[in-house]
């Protein structure tokens, strides 16, 4: 166990022990805290992972509650009721999310708040749905209230190991890419709207499992407190309080706000009222929280567990990662190369077609501006064709048509097949790989992740199913991460695999990217921009790279490039874009003397000048 | 019928002065206020206390008028402290957390009345006498007279506001790109500061009026009645006065038209999120709105 999750079990524990101890509190009260916590957790699953806010978790809480005491008074037994009271409840809770496949942000948080003041006043007014005069009998096994204490516990247990294989599977890696680079994530073969969905249902469900621990405690509910929006705010209080995205701190703010209130009547040495004040700190603590840094009681957890960790274990702590990566000779590792490129494809495709991608008369059009039109490039099996241009050339745009992210007329033609109306993911599964100009990854997530994340479209069983751990998921997980593996290796990063991304200097990250995009196997590799911001040296570093990426992978690549050196060592042919049009094309040497060129290129005065800078 | 829409139309322009400020705010830093309605809430109940046991130390009994005043003031001085100590640290960062400070600001200033001022319903007199008119079949109290007339002041006001005067056109200046609008010589702290201001002074006005014309409010009402006018400034458009003051009106009516045709309990929450989710998913930046409010 991490000292950080130790401490946290510690703490709570405490609270708990010396709660029964000092206060007059029965242990039925905390089995409302322990279902409180499930519902923060529920909330917390839609908030860090997925980037949704919902203001409507306590009317969903509440749905999960009365269905399972509706369930319960029709007879059904104890585990199929909370098990439909978990299903109404991710069901409510998909529809509270279906606003957001078209919408973002802000204004989904306001639907939620519609959704949640919708439930308030029509859904918990009636009485067949609120169950009033109805009881759930409580089973025999449940009846004492430490059996019951334990059973809130085994369920609490439960949502941690849900997350836990959320953040392990594809499921998890696919919400951080729908969270922090939405339009992208279609090309890693990840369907943005299915995956939010997917996220509130999940959310639902573990919020619908806290209502059925809140029936079983109660048996029936009259007051609709727990249900009403002031709630749904104090949920997302213990969220922010406790830190978005640690369940340790989660939990430990659920206790703080909701158990000390109960335990104490009165705080002993100020003597203010327990339960007025604590509702009131939390909130000012939440804008505490939001102001000071958005990290809670976790950051905390994690400070003390990195001290601990110190303490006990003098000299075994973790080297800090190296600032760059070591450079591997691809060269040396073809046997890994070779395991890369093995990437079952449609045999259709092996059509002897000279060309592994021509465009033809390709254009795209944002409302009235045309981006790029009439650009018609070939790029043969083994090449490395360079793309150059100035800013607003077009030439990323026409990246974007290549790999379906732009609406695009024309041909788009890849080993003979038709790409212009095919979906990103299929692209993907063609093997057309991409990078992207301000890096299309997840930052807050580790660098094996990421490179898992690319990956995504090679695992076709769905997420969902994946969370569970059936059928074939765990061999295509564990097939993923040999290929990861395999590409940090190549890429010399294999040290680095557990940093988070956005820890890692610039250049590192854009390597990371490289490898993501090389782990999928692809035949066709786009690079945008990859030396921007990188040193002479480490241009030369990646100059070689792309090399040897041709040489020992066989993977043929487009690249968008400024660095005229770069250009000149391992491009083949370059194209030269000029506002949307192809002005120049032929050897590198070619294109860049061409006055045109040096005139669009490297900057009009400089070259009335006869002076260049770069 | 005739009757409904115009009851509907003085609740609604109470809502639609809570939506001005929203949209005012929303406008300029892109922070969506959910604390709106609580805001004015408490300088109204701050107010109602000082008129029934006097002002503490003072003694002073204030007025009915009085009550409105201290609302709007005390909420303007709210919006005053929250720009500089909440807001403005947090206008650079992902526009969720501010929207979360807010709800936190919301929560605490709920509790805190909870606590100071007890949870039952609290009315005040009209502030202009107790008279009603006849319109078209509807009878209005002074108060929603009041009310319907409010907004239309605040309406004309604003849009005086915006067209004669300079600070007007460099709060305008500031809704493109604040950074920009700094280069430009926009004092653009000066502008959140001002439509925080503004925004709380509306808030109190709006919890007096509502305080008095509809039967009274308890704490956390003024949220629930802050989502309607969220509801509208959305309906309407994020970054539209003009819209924000229509969809409130059309919120205010739906909801009296609704609720009258229906018996069942909360079918106006119904027909509001039904109204709110429909406009943003045929149209994200709302009816009036432009693209910065999608």
């Amino acid at each position: 166990m991490r000292p950080s999750r130790a401490l946290a079990v510690a703490a709570v524990a405490a609270a708990f022990v010396g709660s029964l101890l000092l206060g007059d509190v029965k242990l039925s009260i905390l089995v409302g805290v322990v279902a409180v916590a499930i519902a923060a957790l529920g909330l917390d699953l839609l908030v860090a992972r997925a980037g949704e806010l919902s203001l409507a978790h306590a009317a969903l809480l509440g749905i999960g509650a009365f269905t399972t005491i509706n369930a319960g008074d029709r007879g059904w037994p104890w585990p199929l009721a909370i098990g439909a009271g978990i299903a109404v409840t991710a069901a409510a809770a998909t529809i509270a999310g279906l606003p957001s496949l078209r919408i973002r942000g802000l204004q989904v948080a306001i639907t939620t708040l519609a959704f949640q003041v919708f439930a308030e006043a029509f859904l918990f007014s009636r009485d067949d749905v609120t169950a009033a005069g109805r009881t759930l009998d409580r089973p025999a096994m449940l009846e004492g209230d430490v059996q019951l204490f334990l059973f809130s516990v085994a369920c609490l247990a439960l949502v941690l190991l849900v997350r836990r294989r959320v953040g392990v599977t594809k499921s998890g890696r696919a919400f951080g890419a729908v969270r922090d680079v939405e339009a992208r994530a279609v090309c890693f073969g990840i369907v943005p709207g299915s995956t939010k969905l997917l996220a509130y249902a999940l959310s639902g469900a573990i919020v619908g499992l806290a209502g059925g621990v809140l029936a079983m405690k109660a048996g029936s509910i009259s007051a609709k407190d727990p249900f009403l929006l002031l709630e749904s705010l104090q949920l997302v209080a213990i969220v922010v309080v406790g830190g978005a995205g640690s369940a340790a701190g989660i939990v430990t703010a659920a206790v703080l706000v909701k158990a000390l209130p109960q335990f104490y009547s009165t705080i002993p040495i100020v003597d203010l009222r327990a339960d007025r004040v604590v509702p009131i700190v939390s909130a000012a603590l939440l804008v505490l929280a939001i102001v000071a840094e958005p990290q809670g009681i976790g950051a905390l957890y994690r400070a003390i567990g990195r001290v601990a960790d110190r303490v006990l274990r003098p000299g075994g702590a973790r080297a800090a990662p190296e600032p760059r990566p070591r450079f591997v000779d691809l060269a040396a590792a073809t046997g890994h190369a070779g395991a890369l490129r093995d990437v079952p494809r449609d045999l259709r495709l092996q059509m002897p077609v000279r060309a592994l991608l021509e465009t033809t008369e390709v254009r795209v059009q944002y409302g009235g501006i045309i981006a790029i039109e009439n650009v018609s490039i070939e790029v043969r099996r083994g090449e490395i064709v360079g793309l150059i241009g100035a800013n607003g050339a077009g030439k990323s745009t026409l990246f974007h048509a290549v790999s379906g992210l732009a609406p695009a007329t024309g041909s788009i033609r890849y080993r003979g097949v038709e790409l212009v109306g095919a979906p990103p993911s299929r692209r993907s599964a063609l093997g057309v790989a991409r990078t992207f100009q301000d890096m299309g990854l997840v930052r807050a997530d580790t660098v094996r992740e990421n490179v898992l994340l690319a990956q995504t479209w090679l695992a076709p069983t769905p997420a969902g199913v994946s969370i569970l751990g059936l059928g074939t998921s765990v061999n295509e997980e564990r097939e993923l991460r040999r290929r990861a593996d395999l590409a940090l290796e190549l890429f010399g990063l294999a040290h680095l695999a557990d940093e988070r991304l956005g820890d890692l200097p610039y250049g590192t990250m854009r390597t990371v990217e490289i490898a993501s995009a090389v782990a999928a196997g692809p035949d066709l590799l786009l690079l945008d921009e990859a030396t921007a911001g990188l040193g002479p040296d480490e241009s030369h570093a990646l100059g070689d790279r792309m090399l040897a990426l041709r040489d020992v992978l066989g993977v043929t690549l487009v690249v968008i490039e400024h660095h005229v050196p770069v250009i000149s060592r391992v491009c083949d042919y370059v194209y030269c874009l000029e506002s949307g049009v192809q002005i120049a094309e032929g050897s590198p040497a070619h294109v860049i003397a061409q006055p045109q060129v040096v005139e669009s290129f490297l900057g009009r005065t400089e070259a009335a000048r006869g002076g260049v800078d770069r | 019928m005739v009757a409904r829409v115009v009851t509907g139309l003085a609740a609604g322009s109470a809502y639609a002065i809570v939506a001005v400020g929203v949209v005012l705010i929303f406008k300029c830093s892109k922070v969506l206020s959910v604390a709106q309605g609580e805001i004015g809430a408490f300088g109204f109940f701050l107010g109602l206390r000082w008129a029934d046991r006097g002002i503490p130390g003072v003694g002073w009994h204030i007025s009915r008028f009085g009550t409105l005043v201290v609302a709007v003031v005390v909420g303007a001085l709210i919006g005053l402290v929250l720009e500089r100590f909440v807001i403005r640290p947090l206008v650079s960062r992902p526009p969720l957390d501010a929207l979360i400070a807010t709800l936190g600001i919301a929560l605490f200033l709920a509790l805190l009345e909870k606590e100071m001022f007890g949870t039952a319903t609290q009315f005040a007199p009209s502030p202009v006498g107790q008279w009603k008119v006849e319109v078209l079949g509807a009878t209005l109290t002074s108060s929603r007279v009041v009310a319907i007339f409010a907004v239309v002041v605040v309406a004309v006001a604003a849009w005086l506001f915006f067209s004669r005067t300079k600070f007007g056109l460099a709060v305008l200046g500031t809704t493109g790109d604040p950074t920009v609008a700094r280069l430009l010589g926009v004092p653009v702290n000066r502008v959140y500061r001002f439509t925080w201001v503004v925004a709380g002074a509306l808030s109190g006005l709006a919890a007096a009026l509502l305080g008095s014309a509809f039967g009274g409010i308890t704490p956390f009402d003024m949220t629930r009645l802050a989502l309607s006018a969220l509801a509208g400034a959305v309906i309407g458009g994020l970054d539209s006065i003009g819209g924000a003051i229509a969809g409130s009106l059309a919120i205010g009516v739906v909801e009296a038209v609704v609720g009258g045709a229906f018996d069942t309990a909360g079918t106006p929450a119904v027909a509001v999120l039904v109204l709110v989710v429909a406009t943003l998913l045929l149209r994200p930046r709302g009816l009036f709105g432009t693209e910065g409010a999608a």
